[in-house]
């Protein structure tokens, strides 16, 4: 197949860009250095969450939502999702008031999915929170999904739609010569195509780098938990106002708890290393919010590797330097919810040269200049 | 230089015999549930903890540790040499995880491992060690995951846990998992009050 859109990198946003572009006719071909979904699109929290976000992602989030509460029309199969609501819990009388201070400013700029609940109001909606949580903030129609079995159904709808997969195909080096992407890959092959999508997460910034945009780019390797199956005791997943966690029941009884705390990662070997001390301070965190996990047992932590950047939301935009690149990398976390939106948006850039979408905040060259406050609450990981 | 072994069946005792001065850990007083480079994480009535070790003797049956130290492992058994030492270097296995299937096999293993560990010059050797069967598996999630590892511990649960790492490169998922449950409470009690901020790992590399 000569390719006309390369699409480097087979996560979530890469196999929706593929899936979209591969939609509008085109022939796209998706090089991923390892396999499919290996780092943090497999291994995320799987939190579709609108609640909190930064403002700038609020629209994209809010239509990626949509997209999520029919995702079976999207790639033939329900990936697991479950509108079950979100809540950021505020342990604090001044936490609460920041959280009303969030729902005012979402309803003055119109935004309506954000709503305040009082101490009794959120023990309706978690029975087994903690005594000293005195309110909290809530999206009702947030969930979550699961991530591998998203990334595989991505995958699939892809490739039905035309798309080339190839894994094990890491990319050494890439010119652009006579209007064309010549891509250089670990397996011996080379291919060409005049639009190149940068969908390669934490690694994202190398390929910029290697075609001279400097884009400060840092990785994460955020860690989560899984306990032992316990009775159903929570349906929303929560969050916390001041500190890191993410929290929810699985259908099985078990427990996911992440939200932000780190192991270390190699970004060449695609390791990374479990931190028993910062686990800890999360089971900790856990139980201070749902005392029920005392009888825990912790049978599951793992982490995957998250591009992060220095203002917390992505890089999406055209290339400032090159012409026919895309990037769309550095969700910092919290990517998982955009998948859905993320391919229809990078296949216009892709193809159209422009998008709809309100983008400008995710420029890659912003990082010039100061960046404008974002009124984003504590986001967890995932 | 602290030597810590794992496993009190017969190659561990035969290895404390040759080490009187290391640190056993042996159920069911202590379960070593995880490890890290130089730290096994230990959990026993008291709570969990960390055991430091310069050098470790595997001598259990207890595969996940080893997949959690990054020892390279072949046809579901960790990569040895002659004296048991395995692709980390002061990282030994000697007996059941080397699928010896004699106590006294076992025994000769671990006194063979712990000779060299104390700087003795070794007796004998321990031959490459048979294959496990490993199941066919398709790759799990992180829930599924889960799931295999609250199964009860022994040769099917490790079996078909390597089998998952030989899908992921070798690694149980992007990251070890743990060998054993641990408490929750227990774990969270080792918190320490305050948390230093890990930011964000830098990277100015190119492709």
């Amino acid at each position: 197949m000569t390719p006309e859109v390369i699409v480097v990198g087979g996560g979530l946003h890469g196999l929706s860009a593929a899936l979209h572009i591969a939609r509008r006719g085109k022939r796209v071909l998706v090089l991923e250095k390892d396999r499919v979904a290996a780092h943090a699109s497999s291994y995320s929290a799987g939190g579709v969450r609108t609640l909190g976000r930064h403002m700038a992602e609020v629209p994209l989030a809010v239509e990626s939502l949509a997209l999520w509460h029919r995702i079976g029309d999207l790639v033939g199969d329900d990936c697991d999702f479950h509108a079950t609501g979100h809540v950021k819990v505020a342990e604090s009388a001044a936490e609460l008031a920041e959280l009303e201070a969030r729902a005012t400013a979402m309803r003055a700029a119109g935004w309506t999915h954000e709503e305040v609940v009082d101490r009794a109001g959120l023990r309706r909606l978690l029975p087994a929170v903690a005594d000293h949580a005195v309110g909290g903030l809530v999206a009702r129609d947030n969930g979550f999904a699961r991530p591998y079995q998203t990334a595989q159904a991505f995958r699939r709808a892809a490739e039905a739609a035309g798309a080339e997969i190839r894994e094990g195909a890491a990319v050494l080096g890439l010119d652009r010569r006579d209007a064309l992407w010549e891509v250089r890959c670990a397996d011996g092959s080379t291919h060409r195509a005049p639009v190149l999508v940068n969908t390669a997460g934490a690694w994202g910034a190398r390929l910029a780098r290697s075609v001279g945009e400097e884009i400060p780019l840092g990785f994460n390797a955020f860690m989560m938990i899984y306990t032992s199956a316990l009775p159903a005791f929570v349906t929303p997943v929560v969050g916390l106002t001041g500190r890191p966690m993410s929290f929810k029941q699985a259908p099985t009884g078990h427990v996911m708890i992440g939200g932000g705390h780190k192991g270390v990662a190699d970004l060449d070997s695609g390791r990374v290393q479990l931190d028993v001390e910062r686990l800890a301070f999360s089971a900790r965190t856990a139980l201070d919010v749902f005392p029920i996990l005392r009888e825990a047992r912790l049978v599951h932590a793992w982490a995957g590797i998250e591009g992060v950047l220095p203002d917390e939301i992505p890089v999406i935009g055209l290339s400032r330097t090159q012409p026919g690149l895309v990037h769309a990398f550095g969700f910092c976390g919290h990517g998982f919810e955009l998948g859905p939106i993320m391919g229809g948006i990078v296949a216009q850039l892709a193809l159209d040269g422009a998008t709809n979408w309100p983008i400008a905040a995710f420029a890659p060259d912003r990082f010039a200049t100061a960046a404008a406050p974002g009124g984003a609450l504590l986001q967890p990981a995932g | 230089m602290s030597i810590v072994i794992i496993g009190t069946g017969p190659a561990g005792r035969a290895a404390a015999s040759v080490l009187p001065q290391a640190v056993v850990i042996a159920r069911p007083d202590a379960t070593a549930w995880h490890a890290e480079p130089g730290l096994v994480w230990v959990e026993d009535a008291a709570g969990i903890r960390a055991v430091p070790f310069a050098r470790l003797l595997l001598a259990a049956d207890e595969p996940l540790l080893l997949l959690a130290l990054d020892c390279a492992f072949a046809d579901g058994r960790p990569v040895v040499g002659p004296s048991g030492e395995t692709s980390q270097a002061g990282i030994f296995a000697a007996g059941v995880v080397l699928g010896a299937t004699t106590a006294e096999e076992a025994a000769r293993q671990g006194a063979i491992a712990a000779r060299v560990l104390a700087g003795l010059p070794p007796e004998g050797a321990i031959a490459t060690p048979p294959p496990r069967p490993l199941p066919e598996v398709a790759r799990l999630d992180p829930l599924a995951v889960a799931q295999l590892l609250e199964s009860p511990p022994g040769t099917e649960r490790s079996a078909a846990a390597l089998a998952q790492a030989g899908l992921r490169g070798g690694r149980l998922t992007s990251v070890v998992a743990p060998a054993r449950n641990a408490g929750f409470a227990a774990l969270a009690a080792l918190a320490p009050a305050v948390l230093t901020p890990r930011g964000a790992q830098p990277d100015a590399e190119r492709l």
